[in-house]
């Protein structure tokens, strides 16, 4: 290759030199742009696909001249730790998204701001309030909440002998429905269960013990009541439903389901919108989390919420929290939820939509919230929940019986709250 | 003259060295000291050396403490015998079309990003995955790979010797290209084979290239994190969390910072502390053949 005289290459290196610093410049001052119109432009940051939740934005520009919404999409995986450096950095959106197991660390630690005056006239209209209280405040408003069913393939009931309009509704019938699945082969799986990876074992754990009556905090949050005789009892039931299951990450165990492997599952609702689109032919369908016998427990599941917060140091909060109104309100939630199909709205009523009379799966996502349970609000519930995950792991690795996994996790759960050794000390998580 | 229009070339990185890795480094031993979260930023408070006496009495940093030693003492040897190996082989008179494919196809995995390297190789890990299947093909039974807590390390330990070994392929190939061919001859005319000529004139040869290579992949294979973060999060049962992951828990999921920052400390003396050890062996070695 020739090289190119000296000169061009100067002048080329104080080129793209020049070019890299003016476009900093414009990125910095891009930030302090104000249209001349007295435009407001409030940020907004989410998690949804952008093409599902555009168009509602737009809508919302339309009715409210005066107001442009920039959009960021975040994701899943690195999303908190954006939100995080932000708040540090004095750099936090306008309206945020939040999940409901990170809504009383938030709450907790005054980064948002109070909506209690905006929030009150609309606590009976929706539900899962719970996660945004802290110290009689309120700090969040639920725009959609998620829960998890019992998902069942039909054509596997027929084949192992079972009554695919009868799913299973009790633990009895639930063990002896995967059973009598997992004889079929090798190849199948009577039950799909989550193992090998983090913030979703506990998940499908508690709604066992939730729905025996077993409870994770004592009313006051102050103590453990993890050790009971319901949770030991919902983990050794658990433990004898993985004998007849696949143990397998959320993606193995789905994708299992779509191709027919897994009898059943307790998954969520982005399901239905998936098999739909890679499975179309899949004879599947929903049903209640069962419960422990026909004359005792609850259908429980676990529930889960986003909220839709501000922070303390946004500049609009007024309008962030009109957006936030607009986006909950039960036609647009739904229309969020028809295009993800992972959540239903947090409105109340919002099931007498023609959408989910047309879609029953849809419906039974619904319904099954009625008797969902939601974590504890803890400011340090991760820390808790890598408790629970961890006593679920070792049960189903057989490295300690269930009465034992309990107890220790009770104990590490009871040191995280005393602030004693052990897990880890009270502090920085903005404790209380 | 020529100095200070060097230092002007020199200035973009300087400047985004200083601001980006510079000033965090000095930034975090501060913040080892405090117990700080980014969300009660202006709360700080000043907790001396608490941090670093947690970290030593946590059992889940002795444990990935554990894990990390285990990868590392466990894939530098085999990465290292492999390169000689493949460098040896690959320099051997092939024709030429042969030589490039196999030189190139070794060094592909050292430009492909590790997250990509890591997804494709949990497929192959995966129940109804590749290897699995050729498992079966073979009459064997399947096996749990990251879900198994006494392989999932392993399997991630065979996967990173795959990704890297082309790498110091290539170093090797340059090593090799640095011994002269008049002591093959000489070796040759004194009745050396294969092995005594390795023995004598290509080891001693390549000592230098070598303990370049031992430096820094210790120094990469103790901060192993993409790999366990992508695979298996550092389950199950915490058997494949290393001391990288753990502090990005203890930051970024904890938003412990002070915490994490001293556990990245205590990370960085250990390394310090193997890389100057082998830095002195290297000084002391090249004394020996210069």
């Amino acid at each position: 290759m020739r090289r190119l005289p000296r000169q061009v290459q100067i002048a080329l290196t104080i080129a793209v030199t020049g070019a890299a610093a003016a476009l900093l410049l414009f990125v910095a001052c891009d930030r302090d742009r104000k249209s001349a119109a007295g435009e407001t432009t409030l940020t907004f940051w989410q998690f949804w696909r952008t093409e599902w939740i555009r168009p509602l934005l737009d809508r919302f520009e339309s009715e409210h001249p005066g107001i442009r919404v920039e959009l960021q999409q975040l994701t899943w995986q690195s999303g908190l730790e954006k939100i995080e450096a932000a708040v540090a950095a004095g750099l936090q959106p306008d309206l945020c998204e939040l999940g409901s197991t990170w809504m009383p660390r938030f709450a907790a630690s005054q980064v948002l701001a109070d909506l209690t005056d905006a929030a009150e006239p609309m606590v009976k209209d929706y539900r899962q309030w719970e996660p945004a209280r802290h110290g009689g405040r309120i700090y969040g408003l639920p725009w959609v909440v998620g829960t998890r069913a019992l998902f069942y393939n039909r054509a596997l009931f027929r084949q192992a002998g079972l009554d695919p309009d009868h799913p299973p509704l009790t633990w009895d019938e639930l063990v002896t429905a995967a059973t009598r699945i997992d004889a079929l082969g090798p190849e199948i799986h009577g039950f799909g269960l989550n193992a090998g990876e983090r913030y979703v074992l506990f998940k499908k754990f508690m709604p066992f013990a939730w729905g025996n009556g077993g409870e994770i905090l004592t009313p006051d949050h102050k103590r453990s009541a993890f050790d009971s005789k319901a949770n030991v009892e919902a983990l050794a039931f658990y433990k004898r439903l993985a004998e007849s299951a696949l143990a397998e990450k959320q993606d193995v165990i789905d994708q299992a389901f779509m191709d027919g492997r897994i009898g059943m599952m307790i998954s969520g609702a982005w399901n239905l919108r998936t098999i739909a689109e890679q499975a179309p032919s899949l004879d599947f369908d929903v049903a209640l989390v069962p419960r422990p016998a026909t004359d005792r427990g609850t259908h429980a599941s676990f529930a889960g919420a986003e909220f839709l917060v501000s922070f303390a140091r946004s500049a609009h909060t007024r309008e962030a929290i009109e957006l936030a109104r607009f986006l909950m309100r039960s036609d647009n939630a739904v229309a969020l939820c028809r295009a993800a199909r992972s959540v239903q709205p947090a409105a109340r009523g919002a099931e007498e939509d023609p959408y989910y009379r047309e879609n029953p799966r849809d419906r039974l996502f619904v319904t099954q919230l009625e008797t969902a349970v939601a974590p504890p609000p803890h400011p340090r519930w991760v820390e808790i929940e890598e408790i629970l995950d961890t006593a679920v792991e070792e049960t189903l690795y057989g490295r300690r019986a269930p009465a034992a996994a309990v107890q220790a996790a009770s104990a590490s759960i009871d040191a995280l709250l005393g602030g004693g050794g052990g897990g880890g000390r009270a502090g920085s998580g903005g404790g209380r | 003259m020529r100095g200070r229009s060097a230092l002007l070339f020199l200035s973009p990185f300087l400047a985004s060295f200083a601001v980006f890795s510079l000033f965090p480094l000095a930034a975090s031993l501060a913040l080892s000291c405090f117990d700080w979260s980014p969300l009660t930023a202006d709360r700080a408070v000043f907790v001396g050396l608490d941090h670093y006496a947690r970290a030593l009495r946590e059992p889940r940093f002795w444990g990935a403490l554990k894990n990390t030693f285990v990868f590392v003492a466990g894939t530098i040897p085999v990465t290292t015998t492999l390169a000689l190996g493949l460098a040896l082989l690959v320099r051997r008179p092939l024709p030429t079309p042969l030589r490039t494919l196999f030189r190139s196809g070794f060094f592909v995995p050292s430009v492909v990003s590790m997250v990509v390297i890591s997804l494709i190789w949990k497929n192959l890990y995966a129940p109804f995955g590749g290897l699995n299947r050729f498992l079966a093909l073979v009459g064997l039974p399947a096996q749990r790979w990251l879900l198994d807590p006494d392989l999932a390390l392993a399997a991630i330990m065979a996967m990173d010797v795959w990704a890297s070994v082309g790498y110091y392929m290539i170093l090797y190939l340059a090593g090799l290209a640095t011994i002269p061919d008049e002591l093959y001859e000489a070796a040759a005319l004194d009745g050396a084979g294969f092995w005594g000529r390795l023995r004598h004139v290509t080891w001693p040869g390549l000592k230098p290239m070598t303990l370049f290579i031992l430096v820094v992949n210790t120094m990469r294979s103790f901060q192993i994190f993409v790999e366990v973060f992508v695979m298996t999060g550092g389950g199950p049962l915490r058997a494949t969390e290393t001391v990288v992951l753990y502090l990005y828990d203890a930051a970024f999921h904890h938003f412990q910072m002070g915490y994490a920052s001293a556990v990245a400390y205590l990370l960085f003396a250990i390394l310090a502390v193997f890389s100057l050890l082998e830095l002195r062996w290297l000084r002391s070695e090249q004394r020996v053949l210069l």
